[in-house]
């Protein structure tokens, strides 16, 4: 199978795509301009004709962003991308929503050097909600490796959804229709990071709730009975020495609320990219 | 109690007997001091994102602790038990070292990350001090110790003692597994979410689950290793943002 290639590089002082391939179904959009021509990053689109992807489809993409550009990709897949000095990539997908009976699988590889910046949303929603599919695919799996100088993993997260003797995924998941993480690395997104931290610290802190005011009560009393689950629960952690990466984690039981998240938390990145993500 | 290989006695006593029986029965007296939470390995202090749960209330019930239980023993499954497995099939220093550096990539919540720490180190010195036959032990501690290379991860330090100590594979994972659901409930008890003999109780009715589960997860290759309950890593993180807390994690 053939892979897609991209290769954004700095060519007389902008950041341009040198490189472009890709292979039916799948095709590449390079709009000229995506954004405000103050920006100097390179955006792209997939398409896929037929508008999705089905059975035996696979989609593959090599991508190099050379030093000091910036690329930003809209779509995920099998990737393998290597970001150079102070080099930016930007991998913003929609969520995927697998439908039912589906089987779903990416992996996605990320060479780094200690001056590069990475901005990853990997999403999943439930399914097709208003068709009464939650969480009714068959199986769905995600790996994202991030690997310093090409040698040392720096961040390896596989995420497996699938069916088990004991609880559907559903069960796994409770009432939440999205699943969504966010990794922020290098020193392009420094700033977003101790904001994200900040943010979500904040919005958490308002959401948890001691169970009961008096010790040693069991769970029939107690207000918490009547408090509902946050309907948005997120979390942050770092990652890479000295903290040089952040990763936040969502569960949402809207994808709206999600959208809103990504456009509030990233809308800081126009100023690198031309536009904000999300929007 | 699963048994050990060694351990056949057949007619009467021998003054002969042969050495790898006594030495057997000697490992079933290890495994259960490494098992019995009396070994002071401060797993008492993590609550495996429970006490999280409970305040964004996703666990209210007993019968939500239940199905929080399986989910842990899930996960745990899923992303430590490979981890555990490969420790004890080649318990040397750089199987160890790369086991550790691997699952720190790994463990991408902060919160369970800072909790394997503590809880692999407090195993390794412990386990370092209580089986001073294995001498390996005590120098593969202070050796990492030294060069601050290594976090000492909770699952592959379990791997490597139960390896050094001569527990079969299968036992090992098993009792990984069992620890884990040993603590989970345990804290469940501390948060007045379950009384002791209901805790009891349910550990009993789990006990055929993490078979189950232990079965289905174990002798995998670390490549495989995967998170297989989002929800879970995502409110254990919360952890840190709980206003008052008991537990560390």
């Amino acid at each position: 199978m053939e892979r897609g290639k991209l290769v954004v590089e700095r060519v007389e002082g902008r950041s341009t795509l040198t490189r472009c391939f890709s292979k039916y179904p799948f095709k590449f959009i390079v709009p000229n301009k995506a954004g405000s021509s103050k920006a100097d990053a390179v955006w792209i689109y997939t398409i896929t004709y037929g508008g999705g992807v089905v059975s035996g489809d696979s989609m593959a993409c090599d991508v190099t962003v050379g030093d000091g550009a910036t690329a930003v990709l809209t779509t995920q897949s099998s990737t393998k991308a290597s970001i150079g000095k102070g080099a930016l990539l930007v991998v913003i997908p929609d969520p995927v929503t697998c439908f039912s009976t589906a089987k779903y699988s990416q992996i996605q590889n990320f060479k780094v050097v200690p001056e590069s910046s990475l901005l990853l949303v990997d999403w999943i929603t439930s399914g097709r909600h208003e068709r009464g599919e939650k969480w009714a695919f068959s199986h769905y799996k995600s790996t994202n490796h991030i690997l310093l100088q090409g040698n040392e993993t720096l961040f390896l997260d596989t995420t497996s959804l699938e069916h088990g003797r004991h609880g559907g995924i559903s069960e796994r998941l409770q009432d939440y229709q999205v699943i969504a993480m966010i990794v922020l690395l290098g020193p392009k997104l420094k700033l977003i990071q101790s904001q994200i931290q900040e943010d979500v610290k904040k919005l958490m802190s308002q959401q948890l709730r001691l169970p009961s005011v008096s010790a040693g009560c069991s769970s029939e009393s107690g207000s918490s009975y009547r408090l509902p689950k946050p309907s948005f629960l997120a979390s942050c952690s770092t990652f890479g020495p000295k903290g040089a990466g952040v990763v936040i984690r969502v569960a949402s039981m809207t994808t709206e609320s999600v959208y809103n998240f990504l456009q509030d938390q990233l809308a800081s990145l126009e100023a690198l990219l031309g536009a904000a993500p999300y929007l | 109690m699963q048994t050990v290989p060694c351990m056949e006695f057949v007619g009467e006593a021998n003054d002969n007997k042969d050495k790898s029986s006594s030495s057997g029965s000697l490992r079933l007296w290890s495994q259960w001091q490494l098992l019995d939470s009396i070994l002071p390995t401060g797993g008492f202090a993590h609550s495996f994102g429970l006490e999280a749960a409970m305040q964004a209330r996703l666990v209210i019930s007993p019968e939500d602790l239940r199905t929080y239980v399986i989910h842990v023993l899930e996960n745990t499954g899923s992303l430590l038990l490979p981890f555990v497995y490969a420790a004890a099939m080649s318990p040397d220093t750089q199987t160890w070292h790369k086991l550790d550096r691997l699952l720190n990539a790994m463990l991408t919540n902060e919160v369970g990350r800072k909790a394997s720490i503590a809880q692999g180190s407090a195993l390794m010195r412990v386990a370092a001090s209580v089986f001073s036959e294995i001498p390996s032990l005590k120098m593969m501690r202070s050796e990492a110790l030294s060069s601050g290379a290594v976090s000492f991860h909770h699952a592959p330090i379990f791997g490597l003692v139960c390896g050094l100590l001569g527990f079969e594979a299968e036992t090992t994972q098993k009792a990984y597994m069992f620890v884990t659901m040993r603590d989970v409930i345990s804290a469940a008890t501390r948060l007045n979410l379950v009384g002791p003999l209901g805790a009891a109780v349910l550990q009993h009715q789990v006990a055929p689950i993490a078979e189950d589960l232990s079965t289905k997860w174990m002798n995998r290759a670390v490549e495989e290793a995967c998170q297989t309950c989002p929800l879970l890593d995502t409110v254990q993180g919360c952890h840190s943002y709980l206003f008052s807390r008991l537990f560390c994690s």
